[in-house]
C-alpha cells in the first residue's frame, strides 16, 4: 500500500523536524533499554561464573550450620564459617575407601584485603573448575615449604607481586587489620594464572604455615610474654588441629549421597555435607527474589521511558493539530493520522532500542574489567543476541501500544474537527 | 481497497446543492440552503458574517461533514451515496483548499508541501505528471507561476512570510488541476496589496487548470475580482435564526 510509504516517510520527516525532542525521548528509551539488558546480561554471567568456580567436587564439608554459608565461604571467599572441624575428622572422613582425593581448607586470615587460604599440595592437583579445568601457574611452583605461598593472578597483578617478595599475613579477614603476623613473613613461591574465579582473589598457603603464625596465639589474640620466632615454629610440632572444610572427590558420584549421610549423622562432631550443584541451585532460590526485583527496577525504568515518550507525544498534540487538519484536507484518512503518531513513536522507540544496545556495548567494554575484577563476574562485549532483539521487540510493541492513546485522541480530533484548523 | 468513486468529469456543474439541512451536534440548523450550483470553471465569490457558517458549507462540499438532509452533488456525483472512504478518496482526487493560516506542514520542504496532493491521489499525480513531465516539474512551474522563486523554494517552510505561504497553499491546492478549488478566507492575514495580487494569481492559475473556484471571504470588497458574487446569508435560510 503506497499510503504506507506515504506515512512512513511523513513521519521519519516530523521527527527530524523536532529532533531535539526526538533526541531526547531515544536517549531516555535508549538509557532504559540498556540497563534492562546489562541487568540480564550480568545476571546470566554471575550465574554462569558461579556455576563454573567449581568443578568435579563431588562433597564440600564443613562444621554444621547453613548450607548455603558453608558453600560461600569454602568456595566463593564470602562471609565466615561459624566453627572448625578436628583434623581427626577430617582424616578419618577422608581415609574411607570412596574417597579419591580431598583438599583441606583452613580460612581466617588474610593479606591487604585477599583472603589467605591454607591448603596442601593436592589442591593444586584436584581442584577444577569451569568443567573441566585445572589450576596452572604462570610463574613458579606450588609451595613446598611452611612459609611458601601461591598467589592468585589478580593477588600478584594488583599488589605488583613477583616470584621471591615476601608478604605478611594479617589475623582476620579485613583489609584494615592492623594485627599482623609480621614476626613470620611467608615468601611468594608461585602466581597462578587467571581462572575468573574467586581463586584469582586468594593467597594460598600451607596448611603448616597457617598452623605456625598461630603457635604464639590463642582466640585471636598474641600471648604475652610468649614469643615464637619462625626458627623456633619450623622446629615444632606444626600439624593442624583443626581446619575450616574440606572438599571431596569421590570414586563413584553414586557414592555421594552415602557419604553425605554419614558425615550429617557424624558422632564425634556435628558436621555438614553438601553436594556443591545442590546447594548452588538452593543458592539461586535465594537470590531469584533479588534478581527479580532487580529486573522488575529496570522494567520500571523502561516504562518510564516510554511515559516520557508519551507526554512528549502528547504535549505536541495540541500544536501539531492543525498538521492533522492540512492532511485531511488533502485527503488523508483518519486512520491515517492515527498511523502518522503510531508510526512516530515507533521509529522512536526502535530508534532507542538501537541505541541502546549500542550503548550496552560500549558499556560492557569499559565496564568488563572492573566487574571482572571486584566480582570475579565475566561480561563478554558481544553482539546483540535473540534476548536483547527480543527486548527491542517488545518495547517497540509497547510503544505502539502506548501510542495508539494519543493517536487515537488525535484520530477523534481529526474527525470532529473537520477542516477547520484550531489553534 | 476503496474503490474508486465515479464522478462524472465532463458534467456542466462542478457543485450542486438541494435543500440542504445541517445542524452541529446540540446547535440549532447553521445551514438550510434550498440551491446554489457551481458551474465548471466559474469563480465564485461566496461572503457572510463571522459565525454565519461558510467553513461549515465547506466542509460539507468537502465531504468531511455530511448533511442532515437535502443533496449535495459534485461532478454529478452524490456525496452521501460515498461511503466515509470514498469522500476521502474524492477530495482527494477532486478539490483542493487553501486556508486562512497555517497551510503547510513545517517539516517539508516547500516543494515537498507541494506533491502532498499526489501523494495521497494517484489522480493527481497522473495529471500533474501529464502536464510538465514529472510531478517535481509541475509543483516548480506552478509555484513560479505563483510568484514563489526558486530562492524561496529552498526556504524553510516555516522562514517564509504568510504572503509567500499562501502562495505556496494555492500551488498546493492547484497541482494534479482539481475540478474544484475551495478557497477559506486565504487572504485575511494579508494586507490589501498583496491580497489582489495573491488572487489575480490564483484566478489565472485556477483559469489554466480549469478548476471552478469557491472563494469565502467576509471582505465584499474582493467580490468583484470574481464571475458572480454570493451572500451566503441571503441563501442560507437559517442564518436569520442566528441573527
Ligand atoms: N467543529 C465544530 N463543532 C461545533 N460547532 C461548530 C464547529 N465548527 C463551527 N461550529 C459552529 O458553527 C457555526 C458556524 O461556524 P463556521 O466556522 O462555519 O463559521 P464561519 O462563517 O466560517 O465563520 P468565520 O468567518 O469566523 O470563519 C458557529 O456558530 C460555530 O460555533
Ligand atoms: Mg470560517
Amino acid at each position: 500500500m503506497g499510503s504506507l510509504s506515504i506515512i512512513g516517510s511523513l513521519a521519519h520527516k516530523s521527527l527530524r523536524n523536532r529532533a531535539s525532542t526526538a533526541l531526547l525521548t531515544v536517549l531516555s528509551i535508549a538509557i532504559s533499554i540498556a540497563l534492562l539488558i546489562g541487568v540480564e546480561r550480568i545476571r546470566t554471567e554471575a550465574r554462569s561464573s558461579f556455576a563454573s568456580t567449581i568443578s568435579g567436587t563431588d562433597l564440600i564439608v564443613g562444621a554444621r550450620g547453613g548450607d548455603i554459608n558453608l558453600l560461600l565461604y569454602s568456595v566463593f571467599r564470602i562471609g565466615n564459617a561459624t566453627n572448625n572441624i578436628s583434623w581427626e575428622s577430617y582424616q578419618d572422613i577422608t581415609s574411607r575407601p570412596v574417597v579419591e582425593w580431598a583438599i583441606p581448607i583452613s580460612l581466617g586470615d588474610s593479606h591487604r584485603g585477599f583472603r589467605v587460604m591454607g591448603t596442601n599440595q593436592d589442591y593444586f592437583r584436584f581442584y577444577k573448575y569451569s568443567r573441566t579445568r585445572t589450576l596452572e601457574f604462570i610463574a613458579g611452583e606450588p609451595f613446598d615449604g611452611v612459609f611458601d605461598a601461591v598467589l592468585g593472578a589478580d593477588v600478584a597483578a594488583e599488589l605488583d607481586y613477583a616470584i621471591g617478595d615476601k608478604i605478611v599475613i594479617a589475623h582476620g579477614a579485613g583489609s584494615t587489620s592492623f594485627v599482623e603476623h609480621d614476626d613470620k613473613p611467608f615468601i611468594v613461591t608461585g602466581i597462578l594464572k587467571k581462572t575468573g574465579t574467586p581463586v584469582d582473589r586468594t593467597v594460598h598457603v600451607t596448611l603448616e604455615g597457617i598452623e605456625a603464625i598461630h603457635i604464639d596465639w590463642q582466640s585471636g589474640m598474641r600471648l604475652p610474654g610468649q614469643s615464637v620466632s619462625a626458627q623456633q615454629a619450623l622446629q615444632m610440632e606444626l600439624q593442624p588441629e583443626a581446619i575450616t572444610a574440606f572438599l571431596l572427590g569421590l570414586k563413584s558420584r553414586v557414592a555421594a549421597f552415602g557419604l553425605l549421610r554419614d558425615i550429617n549423622e557424624y558422632k564425634e562432631e556435628p558436621l555438614l555435607a553438601i553436594i556443591p550443584g545442590v546447594t548452588l541451585q538452593q543458592l539461586w532460590e535465594l537470590i531469584r527474589v533479588v534478581e527479580i526485583t532487580l529486573l522488575a527496577v529496570s522494567i520500571c525504568v523502561v516504562i518510564a521511558g516510554l511515559i516520557g515518550m508519551l507526554s512528549a507525544i502528547l504535549t505536541s498534540l495540541n500544536e501539531r493539530r492543525r498538521e492533522m487538519a492540512i492532511l485531511r484536507a488533502i485527503g488523508a484518512r483518519p486512520w491515517h493520522v492515527l498511523l502518522l503518531l503510531v508510526t512516530e513513536s515507533a521509529l522512536l522507540a526502535a530508534a532507542g532500542a538501537l541505541a541502546g544496545m549500542a550503548l550496552i556495548i560500549g558499556l560492557t567494554a569499559v565496564a568488563a574489567p572492573m566487574l571482572e575484577q571486584r566480582f570475579g563476574i565475566f561480561v563478554e562485549v558481544q553482539w546483540p543476541g535473540a534476548f536483547e532483539w527480543l527486548i527491542a521487540l517488545v518495547v517497540v510493541a509497547a510503544a505502539i501500544v502506548v501510542s495508539l492513546w494519543p493517536a487515537w485522541r488525535a484520530y477523534r480530533n481529526a474527525l470532529a474537527d473537520g477542516l477547520t484548523i484550531r489553534v | 481497497m476503496v474503490a474508486d468513486p465515479q464522478p462524472d468529469n465532463r458534467a456542466p456543474t462542478v457543485v450542486g446543492i438541494r435543500d440542504l439541512l445541517f445542524a452541529w451536534p446540540g446547535q440549532p440548523p447553521v445551514l438550510d440552503i434550498a440551491e446554489l450550483n457551481i458551474a465548471r470553471g466559474e469563480r465564485v465569490f461566496l461572503a457572510g458574517p463571522s459565525g454565519s457558517g461558510k467553513s461549515t458549507l465547506l466542509g460539507l462540499i468537502g465531504g468531511v461533514l455530511t448533511a442532515d438532509s437535502g443533496s449535495i452533488t459534485v461532478l454529478n456525483q452524490e456525496l452521501a451515496a460515498l461511503s466515509v472512504a470514498q469522500r476521502d478518496r474524492y477530495r482527494a482526487d477532486y478539490v483542493g483548499f487553501v486556508f486562512q493560516l497555517f497551510n503547510l506542514l513545517p517539516f517539508l520542504s516547500v516543494v515537498d508541501n507541494v506533491l502532498l496532493p499526489c501523494r495521497f491521489s494517484a489522480r493527481r499525480h497522473e495529471r500533474a505528471a501529464a502536464r510538465s513531465g514529472t510531478v517535481d516539474d509541475e509543483a516548480r512551474r506552478l509555484l513560479s507561476h505563483l510568484d514563489v522563486t526558486a530562492d524561496l523554494m529552498a526556504r524553510k517552510v516555516t522562514e517564509l512570510s504568510i504572503g509567500q505561504q499562501q502562495r505556496v497553499a494555492a500551488a498546493r491546492a492547484l497541482i494534479g488541476a482539481p475540478e474544484l478549488l475551495i478557497a477559506d478566507e486565504p487572504t485575511s492575514a494579508l494586507d490589501h496589496d498583496l491580497r489582489e495580487r495573491f488572487i489575480h494569481l490564483l484566478l489565472d492559475e485556477c483559469a489554466a487548470a480549469e478548476s471552478a473556484v469557491l472563494f469565502v471571504s467576509h471582505d465584499m470588497s474582493l467580490g468583484s475580482l470574481f464571475d458572480r458574487q454570493l451572500a451566503l446569508t441571503e441563501i442560507n435560510r437559517a442564518g436569520h435564526h442566528n441573527g
